[in-house]
């Protein structure tokens, strides 16, 4: 059984200019011990659904179909005092360092502790701190720095400090949103690979937000292309990136420079996305996609299996 | 943070040495004679000699100048003409009875805006936030002295809860058994009104400020960590909101010290409060030059004091800040 | 007319559409705001009060504010068909005092403020523009003030000085309330000194005064008006605070003023309906300032609107 399964999920913002469709109509399955990259440009949903797995949706914000099952349990019909305990205990989260995910009052290790704290209650307090000194050494962390507040940590440190808290409770699933976008390239690589090697040991289920394309073939196992709201493209992760099928995928792959792949020239994707309140009849992408045909615009496409695992929601790929 | 702390400290001392200063450039300047206006005409020729000499009025420009700094720093403020006592121990008497209310009055508005704030951002939009944030508006723009009159009116005079002016009664303070606590309570009795005037108009403000405070750091990546985390709501409020919350409203405690301290002076005018506010208004109002310039020079002290106290309760909430 | 002229009127006039269609966008954020509405609507009241104050010495002498006395009244009297609010100790009308207050505190407190924000926005833009030990002399100056209660300083003065008139008060309130302005202009001007446009004028061979006077200012402008209705509300408290104590100017009858004579000829026990009007005109006169400030700040500052935008 799979540990995590995404089905057929639509989500909604109530805006003042109408209903948001954020995310529409998405299916995903990931494998225990398994990771699953989401790429696409900012906007396209792919945080929004980072945020349902944890239940954390904005007040604005719901899920208007489709249902979220995790382990068995369907996340998306819990009440907020279940959500709570499912939450960190069974899918943590890694923020962004750069982005004031710790908070910078508190000690890094009182906001170690009371993830534990709160979800054992059983457990006493050396207990934890044994737990907290573990987590440390195994991201790599001196120990006297533990009672250190944020700001004397460099970001390459904060992010470790925010991979330990996630994996403080072993959870099975952890949601990793542009984890080492503000890292420079040698610790964002180092922090890549250690993630990696946590997550074999671990068999932890990862689900890799980014907007880079290149960085999530290199890490993850499958990829999922995003594109306004719906999936446009999945497959295993040398499959989408070195034989993409879908215009915007391509456009994607030839946007960013990368370390593996074969040496180009960067294009940009001309054009802007859609405008998601209202219905749209088409394919999504057809204004900005070079394949652009008169059928594009009226009726939406339909997924294609391109090889093994690997499906392109396009027409004419 | 003991350099800091030593550093605000020396600011302190060169801003009170400046406003001395220039006040001691504008009484030269200001009409009438230096000499009557600091000796009391009724007093005896030898004690009026000793007096202009104690305060160098029969020297050059500069050395009264030296003499004026010199006299300030220890204390000495000349003779009030409207006591016929010196000026010190009019008004070392007063300090501690302004200290008392004020200090009372702003902790007292400071906390319970600060925590009325946090309710309000956390249910923002929802009835208590609705009626919190009028409730604040319309009491912080009340006219103080006013607001004072209106609670006499009603309290003291209509209901006769509330003494109306005053801060001790003569029969508890002229009775030689009467032991601290009566005597506290007595006090505190007569603090009421004057207390609950400066908290009306001054939580307003405290809230508003924490309110905008709050839903800023509601909106910070942190408070969604926490919530990840799956931290209670109280949790999520108190220990990773509210900390950083805090910080603009010290801020802005501090920026407000001297709107308080007029609304404190004026408070103590209407009750007949013996503080040195009401001094400072008595004094201008009877032509005591003495006594105003000291009530004056002793109210930016403190003021320009509180505001360091303020500066390093700061650094002490804020982990980042390491002088 | 060359083209050249042309073009450089069809640019003004540009311009001015522009500036046009940025008022209107201002004023339909603005008609949405229901705070600033309220303020809005108060201060047209309170306008009308000013303007209706030349009114009541013109129907008879009596009714002069200052000097008119009912000669029928020799105490304070409530409300009557000759006197709707009732009479003050004199016989004066108190009607017509309130009338004049409204004039006295428009005046006090736009002349006040508009000079503290002008002398804010000056020693703000020159501080922040000019940098180095001009802006940390004039930074600490301006901590100096601001750390000074306003109220007891000018009384202070008034100790020195003696009785001081109306416009010296105004003057006074203004030298001691800019340093608030003063510090906004200035970040608001380091900011913009960063941007590109400051840069390309100066290489173009600009002059300080130009770029301050014609790239600076008109960007600082908006936000030195938003401080304006906050400085109006305190220069009338200031004000007021002044007469209640006893040291406004004896030849005016602001509402401030009104409230001493209630309190110090011991009616505030006896007469609510010469109490209640001038207290309650002060307190919503700031109150509608300060709302109609918060409303002007949303509107200058879109962050602060409270839109409901996705994730």
């Amino acid at each position: 059984m799979a540990l995590l399964k995404v089905e057929n999920l639509s989500i909604g913002y109530r805006t003042a200019g109408g209903m948001l469709k954020a995310v529409d109509g998405v299916n995903l399955s990931l494998e225990e011990g398994r990771s699953l990259g989401l790429v696409g440009e900012s906007g396209c949903g792919k945080t929004t659904i980072g945020m349902a797995l944890m239940g954390l949706l904005p007040p604005n914000g719901s899920i208007t179909g489709g249902r979220i099952v995790l382990d068995g349990v369907e996340i998306s019909a819990l009440d907020e005092e279940e959500l709570r305990k499912v939450r960190w205990s069974q899918v943590a989260m890694i923020f962004q360092a750069a982005m004031n995910a710790l908070n910078p009052v508190i000690r890094v290790s009182a906001q170690m502790t009371e993830a534990i704290r709160t979800h054992r209650p059983d457990m006493d307090e050396q207990a934890i701190m044994q737990r907290v000194e573990g987590l440390f050494n195994l991201v790599g962390l001196p120990l006297e720095r533990l009672h250190d507040f944020p700001h004397q940590y460099s970001g390459g440190m904060k992010q470790r400090a925010i991979i330990a808290m996630a994996l403080a409770l072993n959870p099975k699933l952890i949601i990793a949103d542009e984890p080492t976008t503000a890292l420079d390239v040698i610790v964002q690589d180092q922090i890549l690979k250690e993630t990696k090697v946590l997550q074999e040991q671990f068999d932890i289920g990862i689900i890799f937000i980014s907007h880079d394309i290149s960085i999530v073939a290199e890490v993850c196992h499958d990829i999922g292309v995003m594109y306004a709201g719906q999936l446009v493209e999945a497959g295993p992760a040398q499959e989408v990136f070195f034989n993409s099928k879908h215009p915007y995928t391509r456009a994607l792959v030839g946007s960013f420079p990368t370390l593996a792949g074969p040496k180009s020239k960067l294009t940009p994707i001309p054009g802007e996305p859609p405008n998601l309140i209202g219905a749209i009849p088409g394919c999504r992408f057809c204004d900005r996609c070079p394949k652009d045909t008169a059928s594009c615009k009226l009726e939406p496409p339909k997924w294609q299996e391109i090889n093994e695992r690997h499906w392109v929601l396009c027409d004419h790929c | 943070m003991r350099k800091y702390i030593a550093k605000r400290l020396a600011q302190v001392v060169v801003i009170l040495f400046f406003i001395l200063t220039v006040l001691f450039v504008l009484f030269r300047l200001a009409p009438g004679d230096p000499v009557s206006r600091m000796v009391d005409p009724e007093m005896t020729p030898e004690d009026a000699q000793h007096l202009i000499e104690q305060l160098g009025l029969d020297e050059p420009i500069w050395k009264q100048y030296l003499i004026y700094l010199k006299n300030f720093a220890s204390g000495e403020f000349g003779y009030s003409i409207h006591y016929g006592e010196p000026v010190a121990r009019v008004i070392w008497d007063k300090l501690p009875n302004t200290i008392l209310l004020f200090t009372t009055a702003v902790l007292l508005s400071a906390m319970v805006g600060i925590s009325w704030g946090k309710i309000a951002a956390w249910k923002k939009g929802k009835g208590a936030d609705i009626g919190m944030t009028i409730a604040a508006l319309v009491t912080h723009t009340l006219f103080l002295p006013w607001l004072a009159l209106l609670l006499v009116w009603v309290f003291a005079y209509q209901l006769d809860w509330f003494p109306i002016t005053g801060m001790v009664s003569e029969e508890v303070f002229l009775d030689p058994d009467a032991g601290f606590w009566a005597k506290a309570v007595d006090v505190g009795y007569h603090m009421v009104l004057p207390l609950a005037t400066l908290f009306l108009i001054h939580f307003g403000s405290y809230l508003l400020v924490m309110r905008s405070s709050m839903l800023e750091t509601l909106k910070e990546d942190y408070i969604v960590l926490a919530r990840a985390k799956g931290l209670s709501d109280r949790a999520i409020r108190n220990k990773h909101a509210a900390p950083n919350a805090w910080l603009p409203v010290v801020t802005s405690v501090g920026l407000s010290l001297a709107f308080s301290i007029n609304g404190g002076a004026l408070t103590e005018t209407v009750f007949s409060w013996p503080g040195i506010g009401r001094e400072l208004v008595f004094a201008v109002s009877q032509n005591d030059y003495p006594l105003a310039q000291a009530s004056f020079l002793l109210i930016a002290t403190v003021v320009l004091f509180s505001n360091v106290v303020v500066d390093v309760l700061y650094a002490f909430l804020d982990p980042r800040i390491r002088y | 007319m060359s083209v050249q002229q042309a073009t450089l009127q069809s640019l003004k006039a540009g311009r001015r559409a522009l500036w046009r269609q940025r008022l209107a966008e201002n004023w339909r954020v603005f008609r949405g705001n229901l705070l600033g509405k309220i303020g809005l609507s108060l201060l047209v009241m309170f306008g009308l009060m000013a303007g209706l104050s030349y009114i009541p010495p013109l129907i008879d002498p009596m009714y002069h504010p200052m000097t008119g006395v009912d000669p029928l009244v020799v105490k304070s009297t409530g409300p009557s068909l000759t006197h709707w609010l009732g009479t003050d100790f004199m016989g004066r009308d108190i009607l017509s005092q309130l009338l004049a207050g409204a004039r006295v505190a428009f005046m006090v407190g736009v002349s006040a403020a508009f000079m503290s924000v002008v002398l804010g926005t000056a020693v703000g833009m020159t501080a922040g523009y000019l940098g180095k030990t001009t802006d940390t002399l004039l930074m600490r100056l301006a901590d100096m003030i601001m750390v000074l209660p306003t109220l007891l300083v000018v009384l202070m003065l008034a100790a020195l000085f003696g009785q001081l008139s109306i416009w010296m008060i105004v003057l006074m309130i203004a030298l001691f309330r800019w340093p608030g302005v003063s510090r906004v202009i200035r970040a608001q001007t380091l900011s913009l000194k960063q941007r590109p446009f400051i840069d390309a004028a100066r290489v173009a061979g600009a002059s300080h005064t130009r770029i301050i006077f014609r790239h600076i200012m008109p960007n600082v402008l908006p936000l030195a008006f938003l401080y304006m209705t906050f400085r109006v509300t305190s220069a009338i408290v200031i004000e007021a605070g002044l007469a209640f104590l006893g040291f406004g100017d004896p030849g005016t009858v602001s509402w401030g003023m009104m409230l001493q004579w209630v309190w110090k000829t011991g009616h505030m026990f006896t007469a609510p309906y010469w109490l209640l009007p001038p207290g309650i005109c002060i307190s919503l006169i700031t109150l509608s300032f300060y709302m109609l400030g918060r409303a002007m700040d949303e509107v200058l500052d879109p962050r602060l609107r409270d839109e409901t935008q996705a994730g």
